[in-house]
């Protein structure tokens, strides 16, 4: 993991400062500040219309900002076309020029760079050794297979040496073991050539795995920028809370506050939270408690615990069991229980009654509205 | 056995049309086997002749004149129509689409002898060109632009223009936008963008609109007729002059069938060259 090297002047490869974006009367981004650092991975994450690509559009100049700067390596270029950006973009289709063999394809930026004959075709010879197709340099793109075309795409932006390379979901077309292995040679190449890279993804699994920082987006907002770490762990809010990784929302009452320890009541249990986000909030204020699926454990009835219920769904993960626990009580609300290996599927059948403690000190608290 | 039941009641009017145009060509064809007998409208017996007639400097030239006119029509409305069309593809103010839109696609409701006639007007020697140059001091006398080849491809050129432009925008707007943004970021600035890439992929569209225009201007017969005034003719104005004025309607059949064959033959030379364009799948 690098340190965030966010705003550090000569260390930002790419600067947002206070950019808006507006279509018509729909505000795409409002007042987005973010530093990418040099040779960073940072992933934009968030649901569908968040404002991801427009924000990558920004950074490779196909739309200009209504307020706010854009500077990459510390020149703003705001009013610098595209094609004088030196970026490196790679798009959700690929957009691999189908007139063209999959050679002059990656030669096309090298041209218009006027390189050298003799280099030209050593780099393009180069960057598709990276991307392990050689020997397929005669070939068109509808020749290739989807992730052979995704590789000519990247060869194609890497071989330029951009100064950022700009991905838009290039993976959302693959099919699951394809995008893994794709993701994992990505993140290598890109760590080899430290290649400052800005990935959008709506794919929470994606962004946790492949990043550096991560920034959560919703309507127009980076929610929390962070490690993939700190997102998992300490979200900022309810929205990235409940957007990246499963997570169980439980509402209870606020008993007591003190510094870093508050102690809420979900029904009869009172439970030990973590109190920093909760300072200032009245006495039986309602809170939310986020839990992690992990973070529970389930116990006989019979034993301490924070919540009953009875198991009404198991699935078998392979490395894991997720059960569905309906809560006692009758009001239907369910929690998911992750547990390790595979004895809960003998252990806790289907319509047993059990138990649920809550680790509750590593969960995330808020308060309600 | 029948899986799609309305398939035959959807096709019935489809099929009468065929039947109907099917007996019209062979009325046609068998005409244009049958001597011709000066003073009746009756056809004689059956006979080649006419279609050794038809090697005939006189009618050979015609021939000639229409290809030569089809093409030169054809290659000019391609050179006026393609920026008309990226323009309505790309232009992004709903009001100058608009106006584009209009421009490109009344004529089409004019009708070809309305479209004829306001050429004439315009070529004509006291039309409004000749007008404009003599007053500006330009000309001395007229020009003459009326019943020569070039007045006849200028009026077909307005004539084709509106299928040419639809043509073209249909294959332009096709062409995903990513691939000219993909350009850009490569370093490629807006003319080698148009020249590598949108030109390259708008190619199969071209080659749709040019042959679509040639087949057009084949069986022109007004705006030959009005504006080559007799000078300028083509197969059609043939065919008029010896079916209607002559009443030889064997002769005439064959004009016809020759006409229709060398369509044939230079839309499938046309389309044999552009061959390795399909290749190219836009998506
Ligand atoms: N060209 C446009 N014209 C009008 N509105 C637009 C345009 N492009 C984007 N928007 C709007 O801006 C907002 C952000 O769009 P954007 O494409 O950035 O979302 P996104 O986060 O990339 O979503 P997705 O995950 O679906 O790709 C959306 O509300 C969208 O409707
Ligand atoms: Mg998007």
């Amino acid at each position: 993991m690098k340190p965030s090297a966010s705003a550090e002047g000569e260390q930002t490869a790419v600067h947002f400062d206070a950019v808006t974006k507006r279509f018509d009367d729909v505000v795409a981004l409002s007042a987005v500040t973010l530093g990418v650092g040099r040779g960073e991975f940072v992933t934009l994450l968030g649901p569908s219309g968040c404002g991801k690509t427009t924000l990558l559009k920004l950074a490779g100049g196909f739309l200009g900002p209504d307020g706010g700067s854009i500077s990459i390596e510390g020149k703003r270029v705001n009013d610098i076309p595209t094609y004088q950006r030196g970026i490196g973009m790679m798009f959700q289709n690929y957009a691999l020029f189908p007139h063209m063999s999959v050679a002059e394809n990656v030669a096309y930026g090298l041209k218009t760079r006027r390189v050298p004959r003799v280099e030209r075709d050593k780099r393009v010879a180069d960057a598709l050794a990276l991307v392990k197709l050689k020997g397929m340099e005669n070939r068109k793109p509808r020749q290739l297979s989807g992730g052979q075309q995704q590789r000519v795409a990247l060869a194609r932006a890497l071989v330029i040496n951009p100064t950022v390379l700009l991905l838009d979901e290039p993976f959302s077309a693959l099919d699951k073991s394809l995008r893994t292995s794709m993701q994992v040679e990505l993140r290598e190449i890109q760590r080899k050539l430290g290649l400052t890279t800005i990935f959008v993804t709506h794919d929470q699994g994606e962004a946790l795995s492949m990043s550096d920082r991560v920034a959560v987006m919703s309507e127009g907002r980076i929610r929390q920028l962070g490690s993939p770490v700190d997102v998992y762990r300490s979200p900022a809010d309810p929205f990235v809370a409940s957007f990246v990784g499963d997570n169980n929302r439980l509402r209870g009452q606020l008993v007591s506050v003190h510094a870093k320890q508050a102690i809420v009541a979900l029904g009869d249990a009172l439970v030990n939270v973590p109190g920093e986000s909760l300072s200032g909030l009245e006495k039986s204020a309602a809170v939310d408690l986020y839990v992690r699926p992990e973070q529970f454990s389930i116990v006989a009835p019979e034993e301490p615990c924070a919540i009953k219920g009875s198991v009404v769904a198991q699935i078998y993960q392979g490395g894991h069991v997720d059960l569905q626990i309906e809560c006692s009580g009758g009001t239907g609300d369910r929690l998911l229980v992750r547990s390790p290996g595979e004895q809960a599927v003998l252990r806790w059948p289907m319509g047993a009654p059990v138990g649920i403690a809550i680790q509750a000190d590593r969960c995330s608290v808020f308060p309600v509205g | 056995m029948n899986q799609q039941p309305f398939l035959r009641i959807f096709t019935a009017p489809a099929t009468l049309c065929a039947v109907g145009f099917v007996a019209a060509m062979v009325a046609v064809l068998q005409y244009s086997l049958r001597a011709y007998v000066p003073g009746s409208l009756d056809p004689g017996g059956f006979t080649l002749a006419n279609f050794a007639d038809l090697l005939k400097p006189l009618y050979a030239r015609v021939f000639l004149d229409t290809v030569v006119v089809c093409a030169m029509t054809a290659v000019v409305t391609l050179i006026v129509g393609y920026p008309l069309a990226y323009a309505l593809v790309r232009v992004e103010q709903p009001i100058l689409r608009s106006i584009l839109l209009v421009i490109v696609v009344t004529p089409l409701f004019l009708g070809e002898v309305v479209r004829t006639y306001a050429w004439i007007i315009v070529l004509g020697n006291n039309g409004f060109i000749n007008s404009l140059l003599m007053s500006l001091g330009l000309i001395g006398k007229p020009l003459q632009l009326m019943f020569t080849p070039f007045g006849v491809v200028v009026a077909l050129v307005h004539v084709t223009l509106p299928v040419m432009v639809i043509m073209l925008a249909a294959g332009l707007s096709h062409i995903d936008r990513d691939y000219s943004r993909a350009a850009e970021s490569l370093g490629a600035g807006p003319i080698r963008v148009f020249l590598t890439v949108t030109l390259p992929l708008s190619l199969p569209g071209v080659v749709a609109g040019t042959t679509t225009a040639f087949a057009w201007t084949f069986s022109a017969f007004a705006t030959p007729q009005l504006i080559g005034g007799g000078r300028v003719n083509m197969i059609s104005n043939l065919v008029y002059q010896l079916g209607f004025s002559s009443f030889n309607f064997p002769f005439a059949a064959t004009l016809c069938v020759a006409g229709l064959a060398l369509t044939a033959l230079v839309l499938g030379l046309l389309q044999l060259a552009s061959r390795p364009l399909r290749k190219i799948e836009v998506h």
